[in-house]
């Protein structure tokens, strides 16, 4: 897409030498930009996956998905017959893209918002801070307005074929304006924050913010549907309150419902009047009072990662890890190798940002997706059966985890397991085991484990006990049968992801089990019994896992 | 006196001024900058003269980077003055930034592009002309033996291969001064004589340099001037001979005894003994 977007610049180039901007270098940090990021294996990409080749595949693909959710969305305004019960639908429209801006701006380009390798490579250069500036904001808009387009295009279309081209012209600048609108908001959030807090501290916060988003967007997804079957909600024309001056997704709304209906009120050329000003009083104000920080904020970053660094490492050195994580290890692992695994385990999953990026959420989501289905109560929820199939919601999530566990940014550290003399590497793997089993499987489950008991009853309690050793032993076979790598010894790309086959095949060990054990409770005592069956057979495993040689072993 | 006396007084006070701006390329005065509560630069006075090799050599976190830093103008937060080309580092940064030259640490580039990429984009961040720079940029590479790697991505390129597109790309706009920072780090033998040599030429041609480096024995053989900084100051000034003359040891010794460290012996021999329990 590099090409378009640099016609398109070429086009405006007036406007950029307008605000003040050096046109020549804007366009060529641009193309810079993008040029990369179609080569790179885009980390700051997140959820758009890795490439390879001059290709940007993936995001077509993601692109491809928010044009279908869209055009679900947009469906709503074709059902609606009368015009005067658009504004919902519309309002729900714009929500959506909004939504899924902020989404990827906070979620995946916060690295590239924050990004400081620029401070290196360009800042030595005669590049005013306006500039370098601009080509940010232009680099990361090039990606919102596809993304804006993609999520709006159905809805252009269908608003253009009843209510004619100019209803779906002004649909679809009102859609970009929303783009534009979070570039702003979601500026003067990152602004705010780095007010407040340190750089290191701020990458922080941003992973936790993420983590809840992820949660929240999956939960959104599964609630909307539900939100939208009150129908009362969205057949009676709204009337139009206070607050709703103050919801960006309703001021487009508006606007649009000027043309549609048609329209002219002061309330109407209220949200026009909101729509076209907020975005542009948005860029005005951006470009008049944050771009003169920009820079340095850029340089500050860098600067104050440094010694903060040192600090922290310093009482760090010895042991800082709380004492009782050695006590921890000390008491469930048998062999020194296997305690510094523990250890290091415990240690990097707490620690290294993008594990916690790649797991922390899937748990979220579990946790979110049990809730949600049992207290929908339909048929699948209120069935004797979902609960069981619930309580393996955690082996899975957990799986996602161990399969994490080979993979670091820092892979290159592997050299250590290289070189020191270790004979059996089934110590550092089940070490390595035992910390995900204790720090995310166990407290995950326990949680699951409380929740079903409070739904479904205390009676339920050695179906939980049964499951949690089934749980176990799915993560261990998961473990056996994947390809083995010493933990944290895999670059995060390297690894062909087959996680389609991964899936069928947890699936149907999760088929398995589950069935067997709701065979189990069908027969008195059946399920009691089977605990110490399955405990035994889960130890039998760990053990051959434990095993593993050195030629089971793929080094990255 | 004359009218005409003191227009003449004016006019030769007005050349000997321009005269000192344009010999003294650099000039810091009581230069001080901190970070946050740390005191990185405690006063720094320098004077540099066009032409000269400069040698800025200190202990880790000694303040060399932050120095080259304000230098360039990429940190306006300091206090004190700097000025570059006679130049305000602070009001003047893009002017001064045109006619300077930088060469980063840890061979920062952005790797997934090609040499030629890279320094065509380079060039024109400096705004020149396209056809010029993919011209010069072909035979810096040659010189420097990338010709066979000029349009592959540099991320499989060894740290000596990068260190020299950087080097190419900070002097591609054929800049007066030149800020070096660790020109030598991760070159092969071969390419560390040639960078030496180019250092050598670029500053017989009038440019002045710049540079902070570890490599003692580099810094005895290229520099004019040798300046060492410990802890945000400057401890010692002048040429190699000069510094000798205080003290006849090789560089390195006087480096290790001016900021702090001497007795390096015995720290080793502590390290040896410390391995042994």
């Amino acid at each position: 897409m590099t090409t378009p977007i640099l016609y398109i610049l070429d086009r405006l180039q007036g406007v950029f030498r307008a605000v003040g901007a050096d046109y020549g270098q804007l366009r060529a940090i641009v193309e810079v930009k993008l040029t990369m990021d179609n080569r790179r294996s885009i980390v700051s990409l997140g959820r758009y996956g890795k490439q390879s080749g001059e290709n940007n595949s993936n995001f077509t693909r993601i692109l491809g998905i928010y044009t279908f959710v869209g055009g679900l969305i947009s469906l709503g305004m074709l059902t609606r017959s009368d015009s005067d019960r658009m504004f919902f639908p519309l309002t729900l429209q714009f929500s959506y893209v909004m939504s899924l801006c902020a989404m990827t701006l906070i979620s995946d380009f916060s690295s590239v918002i924050l990004d400081s390798s620029d401070n290196q490579i360009i800042l030595p250069r005669p590049v005013s801070s306006r500039t370098l500036w601009l080509a940010r904001i232009i680099h990361i808009a090039s990606y919102l307005f596809a993304i804006a387009l993609s999520a709006s295009v159905v809805g252009v279309l269908i608003i253009g074929y009843r209510f004619g081209a100019l209803a779906g012209i002004l649909f679809l600048i009102m859609s970009l304006l929303a783009a534009v609108l979070m570039v702003f908001l979601t500026n003067v959030f990152y602004l705010v924050l780095m007010r407040f807090i340190s750089e290191e501290k701020l990458r922080e916060v941003i992973n936790y913010f993420q983590i809840v988003m992820a949660v929240v967007f999956y939960g959104g997804y599964q609630l909307l549907p539900r939100l939208m079957d009150t129908e009362t909600m969205i057949t009676e024309a709204l009337e139009h309150q206070w607050w709703h001056f103050f919801v960006p997704p309703m001021w487009m709304a508006g606007a649009v419902e000027i043309v549609i209906k048609p329209v002219i009120d002061p309330t109407h050329l209220l949200f026009l009047g909101l729509s076209l000003f907020m975005p542009f009083a948005g860029l005005w104000f951006m470009n008049r009072f944050l771009t003169a920080n920009f820079t340095q904020t850029l340089i500050n970053i860098d600067q104050e990662a440094r010694p903060s660094a040192l600090a922290q490492a310093v009482p760090s050195a010895r042991g800082s890890g709380p004492a009782w994580v050695e006590r921890l290890s000390n008491l469930v692992t048998t062999s020194p190798l296997e305690r510094a695994a523990f250890a290091f385990t415990w240690r990097i999953t707490g620690r290294d940002r993008k594990f916690k990026l790649k797991t922390y959420p899937q748990l979220g989501f579990g946790l979110a997706y049990v809730v949600i289905m049992s207290i929908q109560g339909q048929s699948l929820g209120s069935s004797g059966f979902f609960y069981l199939f619930a309580l393996y919601f955690a082996g899975i999530y957990v799986m996602v985890a161990q399969y994490q566990l080979g993979l670091s940014d820092n892979y290159r550290a592997a050299w250590v397991y290289g070189s020191a003399p270790i004979r059996e590497p089934g110590d550092v793997l089940s070490g390595s085991l035992k910390a995900l089993i204790i720090k995310l499987l166990t407290p995950f489950y326990i949680l699951l484990a409380g929740y079903i008991l409070f739904r479904y009853g205390t009676d339920k309690t050695p179906d939980v006990i049964l499951a949690f050793f089934n749980s176990l032993i799915m993560l261990i076979s998961a473990a056996l049968l994947s390809t083995r790598h010493m933990p944290f010894s895999v670059e995060q790309d390297a690894v062909k992801q087959n996680n389609t086959a991964r899936g069928l095949v947890v699936g149907l060990v999760l088929g398995v089990v589950g069935f067997s054990h709701y065979g189990l409770t069908l027969i008195p005592y059946g399920v009691i019994c089977a605990v110490p069956v399955s405990a035994v057979m889960f130890w039998v495993l760990f053990r051959q896992y434990r095993r593993t040689s050195w030629t089971q072993i793929e080094m990255g | 006196m004359l009218p005409g006396g003191t227009f003449l007084v004016s006019f030769v006070l007005n050349l000997t001024e321009s005269y000192v701006t344009s010999s003294s390329v650099i000039e810091l005065k009581d230069l001080q900058k901190h970070y946050g509560s740390t005191h990185v630069l405690k006063g720094i006075d320098l004077t540099v003269s066009a032409g000269q090799v400069v040698g800025y050599i200190g202990p880790n976190g000694a303040g060399k980077s932050t120095t080259l830093k304000i230098l360039i103008g990429m940190l306006p937060d300091f206090t004190g003055e700097a000025t570059v080309l006679g130049m305000d580092v602070r009001t003047q940064a893009l002017d001064i930034k045109r006619r300077i030259g930088y060469v980063p640490e840890n061979a920062a580039l952005y790797d997934t592009l090609t040499p030629m990429e890279y320094l065509q984009f380079v060039g024109q961040l400096y705004e020149l002309d396209n056809a010029h720079i993919e011209r010069k940029s072909l035979d810096l590479l040659r010189l420097l033996q990338l010709a066979d790697h000029a349009n592959a991505r540099m991320t499989t390129f060894s740290k000596g291969m990068r260190q020299k597109v950087l080097l190419i790309s900070g002097l591609l706009h054929n800049p007066d001064v030149i800020f070096l920072d660790e020109p030598l780090s991760g070159l092969d033998a071969n390419a560390v004589v040639l960078v030496k040599e180019i250092i050598r030429q670029l500053a017989n041609s009038g440019k002045t340099i710049f540079y902070s480096s570890h490599i003692m024995d580099v810094v005895e053989k290229i520099s004019d001037r040798i300046i060492i900084i410990a802890q945000g100051r400057i401890i010692a000034d002048g040429t190699f001979a000069e510094l000798q003359q205080q003290r006849p040891e090789s560089l390195e010794q006087l480096f290790a005894e001016l900021t702090g460290n001497d007795g390096q012996t015995m720290v080793a021999e502590e390290f040896i003994q410390a391995l042994n329990l």
